[in-house]
């Protein structure tokens, strides 16, 4: 029988100034040395359970707490949160929470400090865990300096430094590019297995969950509904999807297979298990390539947007950008990817002035962003920034969105108009009364967003709008812009979430090495993997699937989606199939 | 209300050890301090007579005490007020000065109380207060010669802040401060920077006067800029802390043990 780590039982727990159980009942093990995996829609609870761990909740948030919690056979209730500490380790969601010393080295140091280290030891475990996290080369870095993604890898070195027997990681991977997702795994995986820390990470990365976890938690509404292997939770597709929560691409591609009628006795969690998967079905089936494999991408009229050699060094003397030209073209859905610091928004804030060039020029609509003024380029081109904190400052979502308007001169009328619409469109219209502080991350973004579509810009960028989001709000952001392309305007999305965008980007631009790597429709970049791998991207897993089904057949399979793939397989031709 | 019990007992909450000041963790005085020490750049009046201007951060030391209470309030204010002194030296007046002001206008605010065991701490500060001004009255009448009306109109930001203190006033406000309606708030917020500005106004002018010894005809060219000043503090800080108070409320961060609003 495992020893345990963390026993919760009975747990309740409701935040000060709310009547809903943020938790209801929760009751649980956690053996040492498990993998845990914590999934579930936003606000499903997550986040307030990782924080139970080290006692953050209720100890510092307050609010009424049923049941206990015991980490390391201390109950969390009546021992400080620096005597759990020296248990748990905490990463959190966004790493400017936790983020404290003025240069990289120093942060790692800073826990370990705390923790009476000694110094010989602390200097030596500052370099193996940036190593880890690839921050190598950095340790002088002020961190405000790093990326969102490198700053969170940093809070993840930060803790993992410190070596505890339990660490906790709130969606750590979200601001990730995917080698640096898949980077973070697979080290706390050889954390879990070498030094036999346990993990219990709360994320919606499906893939990694599915590959590295050994247990899942699916939590909904405040309460455990489902518990078990991997294989066992993503079984059940259809629970999964009405409760909004990702697969992987593989299970989903078996289950629309399933569907379509091949024998598919056990769907699949993993590549590896999808590639074992497949071949028996390949060797009664020939999958069939897409009719639609275009390599080019249509392009009318002079660009709204075009950039020729531009370079941009920031003051402190590093080089974001060198030598970039790209012309995007009006009603065009362009994806702009790349590793965590490649300069993706140090270029898409050249588009709206808020960065001007070293070299070379940027025009919006034909005039020079020098000449223009940044509250013209406002109009024309909508911004969301990597992080919706940053722009949002009203006491209500409503005030929040009509806010702009309000210096258009509008009248009252079709400002409220276009408000309910923008708040409609983002699934806002219960929330408009709240305060936007008051709402979870995702929903924050959206509110972001529905502000800048009030606005009715002719361009919309987005900097990571998926970040932080579920399932659903990831495709409820998504199926917006395409409705805006649909409509006519120009989309550019900033994100490394890759499987996302299959369904909606034409064109991909990859950046990396601080320059563009490749401009090429979506089904040719894709499918790529060599060139993705330079910037630390890696293709869907749909599309790896793909691949190797084309390495089988000899046959290119350019395949974006599960359901594409699905599709590629027809009944009609599979002998022998139950 | 919650709908249906939960299963398991109902505990005691309470924050278990951990570094704070007067139930305040460090982080809210470390991160409050801060804030003032920026606000410290900003200037928002001339000081006449001396040079320099007065820094906006005296605008928002009410408001750190009623987030932090009296005890973390003044320590936060005062550290921030310290190292505005030395990196906006525009500013900075009277160094000494400049820090006991922000550290008694927080302070004040801060024993501006409807309920809890400190109910009894305006007392001894009003008696302080008292003594303040009969300090500072009292010298520049007795000392110098200056006309009664002079000391009373001069002194009308002082004692009218020292007076509404010792009434129930602060009562009210407390419970406007800790009230749902933001219009109330906001009032709670305009009356009491009034209040706590105002004495801490008076503290500052004590120690000033003792070093400067101003004639009446000082007195009386500060009787119309001194309210004015004190109003302007109470505007910014009506308008800095409604939007803080709503935002600390929206995002349900956890209060200062000592905490009014």
């Amino acid at each position: 029988m495992p020893q345990t780590i963390a026993t919760f039982s009975n747990v309740s727990y409701v935040y000060p100034r709310s009547d809903t159980p943020a938790l209801r009942d929760i009751s649980l093990e956690i053996p040492k040395g498990e993998f845990l995996g914590l999934i579930g829609p936003n606000g499903a609870g997550k986040t307030t359970l990782s924080l139970m761990f080290n006692g953050i909740v209720p100890q510092f948030y307050g609010g009424r707490f049923f049941g206990a919690v015991t980490v390391a056979g201390l109950d969390t209730l009546e021992h400080p949160i620096s005597s759990l500490a020296r248990h748990v380790g905490i990463v959190l969601e966004n790493p400017e929470t936790q983020i404290t010393a003025t240069s990289v080295e120093n942060e790692v140091a800073f826990g370990l400090e705390n923790l009476k280290v000694p110094r010989d030891e602390i200097r030596a475990r500052i370099p193996r865990v940036l190593e880890a996290v690839r921050l190598e080369g950095m340790e002088r870095r002020h961190p405000q300096e790093l990326s969102g993604g490198q700053k969170q890898r940093l809070a993840i070195a930060a803790v993992l430094a410190a070596r505890p027997s339990l660490l906790v990681l709130d969606e750590p991977t979200s601001q990730l590019d995917p080698v640096g997702a898949r980077e973070v795994f697979d080290t706390i995986l050889e954390l879990n297995h070498t030094l036999g820390i346990t993990i219990v990470i709360a994320s919606h990365a499906a893939e990694e969950l599915a590959e590295c976890a050994d247990r899942l938690l699916l939590l909904a509404a405040g309460e455990i509904v489902d518990e078990g292997p991997p294989d066992e939770v993503y079984a059940q597709v259809e629970r999964l999807e009405e409760l909004h929560i990702r697969l992987p691409d593989i299970t989903r591609t078996f289950y629309f297979l399933r569907r379509r009628g091949f024998s598919v006795p056990e769907l699949p969690v993993t590549l590896t298990q999808g590639l074992a998967a497949i071949r028996p079905l390949m060797t009664r089936c020939d999958p069939t390539p897409p009719e639609a494999n275009p390599a080019t991408v249509r392009r009318d009229g002079d660009p709204l947007i075009s950039v020729t050699h531009l370079s941009h060094t920031y003051p402190n003397g590093t080089q974001a950008l060198c030598d970039i030209s790209l012309d995007i073209h009006r009603g065009e859905y362009v994806l702009i990817t790349g590793q965590n610091g490649a300069g993706k928004s140090t270029l898409v804030r050249h588009f709206l002035r808020l960065l001007l060039p070293t070299a070379g020029e940027v025009t919006v609509d034909g005039e020079a962003t020098p000449d223009l003024t940044t509250s013209a380029l406002a109009r024309c081109i909508g911004y969301v920034a990597q992080n919706p904190d940053v722009q949002i400052f009203s006491s209500t979502v409503e005030k929040e969105v009509t806010f702009a308007l309000h210096h258009l001169g509008l009248s009252s009328d079709k400002i409220q108009t276009r408000c309910q619409e923008s708040l409609a469109a983002m699934g806002l219209l219960a929330v408009a009364d709240r305060h936007p502080l008051s709402l979870p991350r995702g929903e924050r973004a959206r509110v972001v967003i529905a502000a800048i579509l009030a606005l009715e810009p002719e361009a919309v960028i987005l900097d990571e709008p998926t970040t932080g989001q579920d399932e659903q709000g990831a495709r409820l952001i998504l199926d917006l812009t395409k409705q805006l392309h649909s409509a006519g305007k120009t989309v550019i999305v900033i994100t490394h979430h890759l499987h996302l965008m299959a369904d909606y980007a034409e064109r991909v631009v990859v950046m990396g090495e601080r320059t563009l790597l490749r401009d090429a429709p979506i089904r040719v970049a894709f499918h790529e993997p060599n060139l993705l791998a330079k910037t630390y991207l890696a293709p869907p897993q749909a599309v790896r699937l793909a691949q190797a089904i084309a390495h089988e057949t000899g046959v290119a399979m350019p395949f974006l989606t599960p359901m594409e793939l699905a599709r590629a397989f027809t009944k009609g031709t599979a002998a022998g199939n139950s | 209300m919650l709908s249906d019990s939960p299963s398991g007992q109902e505990r005691t909450v309470t924050y278990v050890g951990g570094a704070t000041i007067d139930g305040a963790p460090i982080a809210y005085v470390v991160v409050l301090a801060a804030v003032c020490t920026a606000l410290a750049f900003i200037p928002f009046s001339v000081i006449v007579a001396l040079g320099g201007s007065f820094p906006l951060s005296q605008a928002i030391f009410p408001l750190v005490g009623w987030i932090l209470g009296p005890v973390a309030g003044a320590v936060a204010s005062g550290i921030g007020a310290l190292v505005g002194v030395f990196v906006a030296p525009h500013t900075a007046g009277i160094p000494v000065v400049r820090v006991a002001g922000a550290m008694v206008a927080s302070f004040v605010a801060g024993t501006m109380r409807h309920q809890g065991q400190r109910g009894w701490w305006w007392l001894p500060t009003t008696v302080a207060g008292l003594v303040s001004l009969a300090l500072f009255g009292g010298r520049a009448m007795v000392q110098n010669g200056v006309s009664l009306w002079a000391v009373a109109a001069g002194a009308f930001v002082d004692w009218s802040a020292l007076l509404l203190y010792a009434l129930p006033t602060r009562r009210v406000i407390s419970k406007w401060l800790a009230g749902p309606s933001l219009g109330a708030v906001a009032a709670g917020l305009g009356l009491g920077t009034w209040i706590a500005a105002g004495m801490a106004h008076l503290v500052q002018s004590t120690i000033a006067y003792f070093i400067y010894n101003w004639a009446e005809d000082v007195w009386v060219m500060l009787i119309p800029v001194i309210p004015v000043e004190n109003l302007l503090r109470c505007v910014v800080g009506v308008i800095v802390g409604t939007g803080v108070i709503t935002g600390l409320r929206a995002i349900g961060l956890a209060e200062a043990r000592e905490a009014v609003i």
